[in-house]
């Protein structure tokens, strides 16, 4: 019996159509993903992972395999075993099958042994995708290994089939239980949801093995055994079920079965759903037999027609099927997954060395609302299916199409009701943020905030998703095919880049982003973002228009139809809304373009790299032509920071400091600079070249530079914010947290740091191979510092000024302040030599005043920002303590902090002044009591303070191990810092976490891991290696004995 | 006022014809719209409650233009499709109050009258509350036509209404369609012969999208009189009669088939007149019209 259904299933299954669509499905985005991560696409040089592993090695075969598995996997596999026992209810066979003499174990068994076995052959689309990738023409050489079957085999035997087992199992008895085909359609959803959740949770370093144990598909034990995997290996070893892996795959696959089991002892072979307690049997009317009633008259009634019944009626349809929504199971079902996703994703927040931020509204929001869109996209676009086709789900169309209503008003409310949907979970998110805040002790709840970024940026996003979701469903005409094409477009956005459609005028629904900053709120990112959503809002109008000519009423849906009834429909009204939306929606897009293409200079990602290719191939030759160096710097930097604009004038010294005269000086600017003036000395230097799209000029002086001389260079650059740009970029100067450096102002010589480093793309354009970094060997390498090509230490003054209400900074100690034309100056001068690197920044700070002997410290705050300026107070203290003890004396005697705006997380050190990101410390929670937060805040601080010894006293030269110098021993220092605070105890988890980022990082390495001594800029290397290595050394030899081979006096 | 149909034909996509020139005029009262399964009625009912479109010919409803001016016929429309779903998780008060919305009674009084009323008349005001999906399939029948009938309709439709109805629900819809259908149109399509002369005043035959008949039942039924013939057989003598005889019916009787053949004059002794009833126009118009085709194919 059982071999019967079996062979029945397998006979059926490859009959249907869908098993080789799915499998289809499988195979060309297996191909993709093959292809991207090749490197197929033109446009994008730069491969997934590292460049270092194989697209056919063992890895790369695993990982896309189980990620495949996955999504789309898992709802490929609720679509192949959600029918294998439900398509006899859905065909109302049942009561003709359930009465032949089967067995429960050959109709069960065989369906669902059946199934499995198909749906692991249909999942055999994923390994042929792969395969074709890897042999396609066109897959650089060097991504390429040996071909080995075995590395397609394993991973089917250890991923594909476990998991196909465990979630058919799952999908099998849900849809067998329950007779319910949408259970198996959220169950899969759900299921990825808190798979997703469990995933989140593996990010604690301390429950890796009970993560990676408890999670069904087995890719976080895949994830924790490879996790430290050098290139090498990656290429070379088999990912094979031993250990954790194969004891996670040994538990999931019995879970699996468990699952069937269960699923065999609970079915019956009854008419009604098994399982649930209430079943709904026809009930037969009160009054079969019939009394003769006496005929009760009917009232008479009147009706009105016209358009403020057909709004009222309007309203009506858009509540009910609002109503609907809400009230299904399964929207329930899926905001439950949403919100478990949510608490996850709170307890989140902001996590740095594992320790929390405070929850602050901006971070709140970022955190849930980017955690539950998938949530409300899953939800828009299933519900935009069961909104269209409810009328017909229901089967009462006919009556519902005959009913003296115009055709908007079923379409309009439809898409009105789905339109409030996200309304709705935003609201959700809204609360559930607002709840976080207050159970953690977080009062200053900006509901403002809230309702502008949900209400005001977010929605708009869901909305035009909405009207594209009901747009295509009612166009296509097909449930299926249209939550298909949805999930085309949803791949296609992913993908779109990648294939060379990056300009958002071509993007449904894309802008310009938007980021929001404490300090500078939404700043200038809004006005350009509205335009992009006005601009396809418009669109989406358009296309509802046209979805409403379309909308089927009647029983005819064939196309031609359609069509001429939609040509009918297209009267007075609807021509001139549609001519409207169309005229707006290119009237919008020419304005877009002329700020983005026009006023703004737009290039794709491959005309950079072009003209990256192009900059070398033309100026290269000037890679060695002798220059001057810059000695003294004097700026004056007149910010605007409105109308995100600055006048940068000033004067360099340059210094001839080679054996020969020069004649010849090369500079550097970038490309959006306008120059009002640039002239060496007293002029009549003759341009060479003025390329002002690569911002390379070379200018040969009249009389040439004898050795040691000076020459002036006297500039006077414009930097205009002309329109907006196509991605919102400049984020230097902004309204408030203004943060520049010297990139701003000329640079001198050829700039090699500007040349493609990636080796592939360099062989690609045809240029020669480049070394990262000059051997540590190189001696001419070190006559630069690895901080500038064209300066060693120079002499520094600048003037900056800035409006009124705003303080302006740059390194330096004040000399003077004052008032002129309404706008507020600083002067600032170092009374010693520094390096060629500085910043400028303004904003509307606090301040916070500390000393640490004499030296004045100051930490410049976005108000607001106070939770940790103590910490920070004392790290700049304890450092300077331990390192003046230490290392030598402070040169500086001041040490500022001064916050910027979080479009960048980082901190850095420039002389006597640290620019901190307002996203990294100055917002973070750290509980001491404890032991296992970080407290971070101190040790940034720490570290940054570090440099103004490692880097502003000792530098590394342009070569390898130049950043040992700096970034190594500021880690050292920040270290020892925070040893002498927290104990050694305390430094354990800092240490673990830095040793894991060190492995997994240099697992990840696209050219070679050097020894530290050799470290060519990597981060893995110089932060995290370093840390490791240093501390050991002084646990090794002693701290003092390390310190006194780092004193400098 | 009339229905006036008027050379309607329609060929569906698949290349299926549907309608063949179909004439007809329908006067207030009932009509009935008789024809084995797949003869053009639903296509027919649908054309005229404006779901469908014809390929040519014209509707005309008064002085409405029924293809052109859709929305003017629904507005005096009620119709009842012959397969329909409900929605299952709200009760029959709901769903007729939203019906009543979207046919434009606006005020809440009214509204709640009319659907009382209607519950009432289809026997279904003791289980308003309860969810649809709870319904027979006769409840929910009933629940079809109390939709149909709400609002002011002047022109109703119902589409086999009395399928899957038993016999006493059966009448007693009979009854509610005959006093409604006293100052209206009321097409009724079906299938079951008695349906249409227990009711209708007037009648088409239709089949393979060609009207056979009209007329009134009476007289299409005083035109065959003297013509009807019935007599016993044995099963297997069938095919030989068949061949003989004009066959328009066969029946089983207490184990033996009973025929009634059309035949000018007595055919044979063993052959009794009958009294003609509609089902033997029926049967007599539909083996007519096959045979004129089998002849207009032959040739």
């Amino acid at each position: 019996m059982f071999l019967q259904i079996f062979k029945f299933e397998l006979w059926y299954r490859l009959r249907r159509p869908a098993t080789y669509i799915y499998f289809g499905i499988l195979l060309v985005l297996s191909l993709l993903m093959a292809l991207v991560t090749g490197g197929f696409f033109e446009s994008l040089t730069a491969v997934v992972g590292s460049g270092k592993v194989h697209l056919n090695s063992p890895f790369t075969i695993n990982g896309l395999t189980s990620a495949l598995t996955l999504v789309p996997g898992i709802l490929l596999v609720s679509a192949m075993f959600g029918p294998a026992v439900l398509r006899d209810f859905d065909s109302q066979m049942h009561p003709l099958l359930f009465t032949t003499p089967i067995s429960k174990w050959g109709y069960l068994g065989g369906r669902f042994f059946g199934t499995l076995v198909i749906t692991v052959l249909m999942m055999g689309g994923i390994g042929l995708g792969l395969l074709i990738g890897a042999l396609f023409p066109g897959i650089p050489a060097d991504r390429l290994g040996e071909f080995h079957l075995s590395y397609y085999l394993v991973p089917y035997l250890t991923f594909v089939l476990p998991n196909v087992l465990l979630t058919g199992a799952i999908f099998f008895a849900l849809a067998t239980l329950t007779r319910q085909a949408l259970s198996t359609y959220v169950g899969s959803i759900v299921f990825l949801v808190l798979y997703f959740v469990a995933q989140a949770q593996l990010s604690d370093l301390d429950n890796q093995t009970v993560a990676s144990l408890l999670d069904p598909m087995g890719s976080g034990a895949m994830a924790l055994l490879t996790k430290y995997w050098t290139p090498v290996e990656k290429n070379a070893r088999l990912i094979l079920p031993t250990g954790l892996l194969g004891l996670n795959r040994l538990l999931w696959l019995l879970v699996g079965l468990l699952l069937f089991a269960f699923c065999y002892l609970r079915f019956r072979f009854e008419q009604g759903a098994t399982g649930s307690a209430k079943r709904s049997r026809p009930q037969t009317a009160p009054g079969v037999v019939v009394a003769p009633t006496a005929p009760v008259l009917l009232p008479p009634v009147e009706q009105h027609f016209g358009f403020a019944q057909y709004f009222r009626q309007y309203l009506r349809l858009t509540w009910l099927g609002l109503r609907d929504v809400l009230r299904s199971p399964y929207f329930i079902a899926i905001v439950a997954a949403g919100l478990a996703f949510l608490l996850a994703a709170a307890l989140q927040i902001g996590k740095i060395f594992d320790t929390t931020t405070y929850p602050v509204t901006a971070q709140v929001i970022e955190i849930l609302s980017g955690s539950f869109s998938l949530f409300v996209l899953a939800i828009v676009t299933f519900y935009a299916g069961e909104l269209v086709w409810k009328e017909r789900d229901a089967r009462l169309n006919q009556m519902h199409d005959a009913l003296p209503i115009p055709n908007w008003v079923p379409f309009a409310s439809k898409l009105t009701a789905l339109l409030l949907v996200p309304v709705v979970l935003l609201l959700i998110v809204m609360v559930f943020g607002i709840g976080t805040q207050l159970v953690s002790g977080y009062t200053h709840l900006e509901i403002g905030l809230y309702l502008r970024w949900l209400f005001g940026l977010k929605l708009v996003d869901y909305w035009l998703v909405v009207v594209l979701a009901v747009v295509v469903h009612v166009v296509v005409n097909n449930k299926y095919l249209g939550h298909f094409v949805m999930v085309l477009y949803y791949v296609f956005t992913i993908f779109a880049g990648q294939m060379g459609l990056e300009h958002n005028l071509l993007l449904f629904g894309a802008d310009s982003g938007i980021r929001y900053s404490d300090m500078n709120g939404f700043g200038h990112f809004v006005g350009p973002y509205l335009w992009f959503k006005l601009y396809w809002g418009l669109l989406a109008v358009a296309l509802a228009i046209v979805a409403n000519l379309l909308w089927v009423r009647g029983s005819e849906t064939d196309w031609d139809t359609r069509r001429e009834l939609a040509a009918r429909r297209f009267t007075g009204p609807a021509r001139a809304a549609l001519a409207l939306a169309l005229l707006g929606f290119v009237a919008v897009g020419s304005w877009i373009f002329y700020n983005t293409n026009v006023l703004n200079t737009y290039r794709g990602s491959k005309a950079r790299q072009q003209l990256t290719v192009k900059y070398e191939q033309q100026y290269g030759r000037y890679r060695r032509t002798p220059q001057p160096r810059i000695v003294a710097v004097d700026v004056q930097v007149d910010l605007f920071p409105e109308r995100q604009e600055a006048r940068v004038q000033g004067q360099y010294w340059l210094r001839n400091k080679t054996a020969a005269a020069l004649d010849t000086v090369i500079l550097n600017l970038p490309e959006d600079v306008r120059i009002r003036k640039m002239q060496l000395g007293a002029g009549g230097a003759t341009a060479v070249v003025a390329d002002s799209v690569l911002g390379f000029y070379v200018q040969r002086l009249p009389r040439p530079l004898a050795p040691g001389d000076s020459l002036a260079l006297t500039f006077d650059l414009y930097y205009d914010s002309p329109g907006f740009e196509q991605q919102t970029q400049r984020t230097g100067i902004v309204a408030n947290g203004t943060f520049v450096n010297n990139g701003t102002l000329p640079h001198i010589g050829y700039n090699a740091d500007a040349e493609i480093g990636e080796e592939s793309a360099r062989k690609k354009f045809g240029l020669k191979p480049k070394l990262r970094m000059a051997r540590l060997e190189d001696t001419a390498a070190r006559a630069n510092t690895y901080i500038a090509s064209d300066a060693d230490w120079v002499r520094f003054a600048a003037t900056v000024s800035t409006v009124p209400d705003q303080l302006a900074l740059a390194p330096g100690y004040l000399q003077k302040e004052w008032t002129a034309n309404g706008r507020r100056y600083f002067r600032y001068t170092m009374d010693a030599p520094i390096l060629d690197f500085y910043s400028f920044q303004s904003a509307r700070y606090a301040e916070r005043h500390a000393k640490w002997r004499d030296v004045d410290i100051t930490i410049y705050y976005q108000p607001g920002h106070e939770y940790n300026l103590d910490r920070m107070v004392r790290g700049v203290q304890d450092a300077l303590a331990y390192y003046t003890k230490n290392f030598g004396p402070y040169q500086h005697r001041q040490v500022r902090i001064v916050e910027f705006p979080g479009y960048s997380a980082f901190a850095q050190s420039f002389p006597n002044t640290i620019p901190f990101s307002e996203n990294i410390g100055f917002i973070a929670k750290v509980d001491t009591a404890n032991p296992k937060d970080v407290d971070y805040p101190y040790y940034v601080t720490a570290h940054e303070v570090a440099h103004q010894w490692w880097a502003h006293q000792v530098i590394g030269a342009a070569a390898q191990g130049g950043t040992l110098l700096s970034e190594t021993l500021s880690q050292y220092s920040a270290l020892m810092v925070m040893k002498q605070k927290y104990g050694p105890e305390r430094m354990r988890k800092f240490l673990k976490y830095e040793l894991d980022t060190y492995l997994r990082g240099r697992s990840t390495e696209r050219v070679a891991e050097q020894p530290l001594y050799r470290v060519e800029n990597q981060q893995y290397i110089h932060y995290r290696k370093g840390s490791v290595v240093m501390y050991a050394l002084a646990d090794y030899l002693g701290e003092d004995k390390v310190n006194q081979r780092f004193r400098l006096t | 006022m009339e229905l006036r149909i008027e050379h309607l034909s329609k060929t569906y996509a698949n290349g299926t014809q549907a309608l063949r020139d179909v004439t007809l005029t329908i006067p207030t009262g009932m009509f009935g719209l008789l024809g084995p399964n797949g003869a053009g009625k639903s296509s027919l009912m649908r054309t005229i409650a404006t779901l469908q479109e014809a390929d040519s010919g014209s509707i005309q409803l008064g002085d409405l233009d029924v293809l052109q001016n859709k929305d003017a016929v629904r507005r005096v429309l009620g119709y009842l499709p012959q397969e329909f779903g409900v929605y299952p998780k709200i009760s029959a008060e709901e769903l007729l109050d939203h019906f009543a919305v979207l046919k434009g009674i606006s005020d809440s009084k009214q509204r709640r009258d009319i659907v009382s009323g209607l519950l009432h008349r289809t026997n279904l005001y003791e289980v308003r509350k309860k969810n649809l999906g709870g319904y027979s399939g006769g409840m929910k029948q009933r629940f079809g036509i109390a939709q149909a009938l709400l609002g002011n309709p002047r022109l109703i439709i119902v589409d086999e209404p009395t399928a899957g109805l038993d016999p006493a629900e059966r009448n007693r819809f009979h009854n509610l369609l005959a006093e409604i259908g006293e100052n209206i149109i009321v097409i009724l399509s079906t299938h079951i012969v008695g349906d249409v002369s227990d009711l209708c005043r007037n009648m088409a035959i239709i089949n393979k999208g060609q009207v056979l008949l009209t007329g009134d039942p009476l007289v299409v039924m005083q035109e065959l009189r003297g013509q009807v013939w019935r007599r016993e057989i044995d099963k297997e003598q069938l095919p030989a009669l068949q061949q003989e005889q004009q066959v328009i019916s066969t029946r089983l009787f207490a184990g033996r088939t009973i025929v009634h053949v059309v035949a000018g004059s007595q055919p044979g002794p063993e052959y009794d007149g009958v009294e003609p009833t509609l089902e033997d126009v029926y049967f007599a118009r539909i083996k007519q019209a096959e045979m004129v085709n089998a002849v207009a194919v032959e040739s």
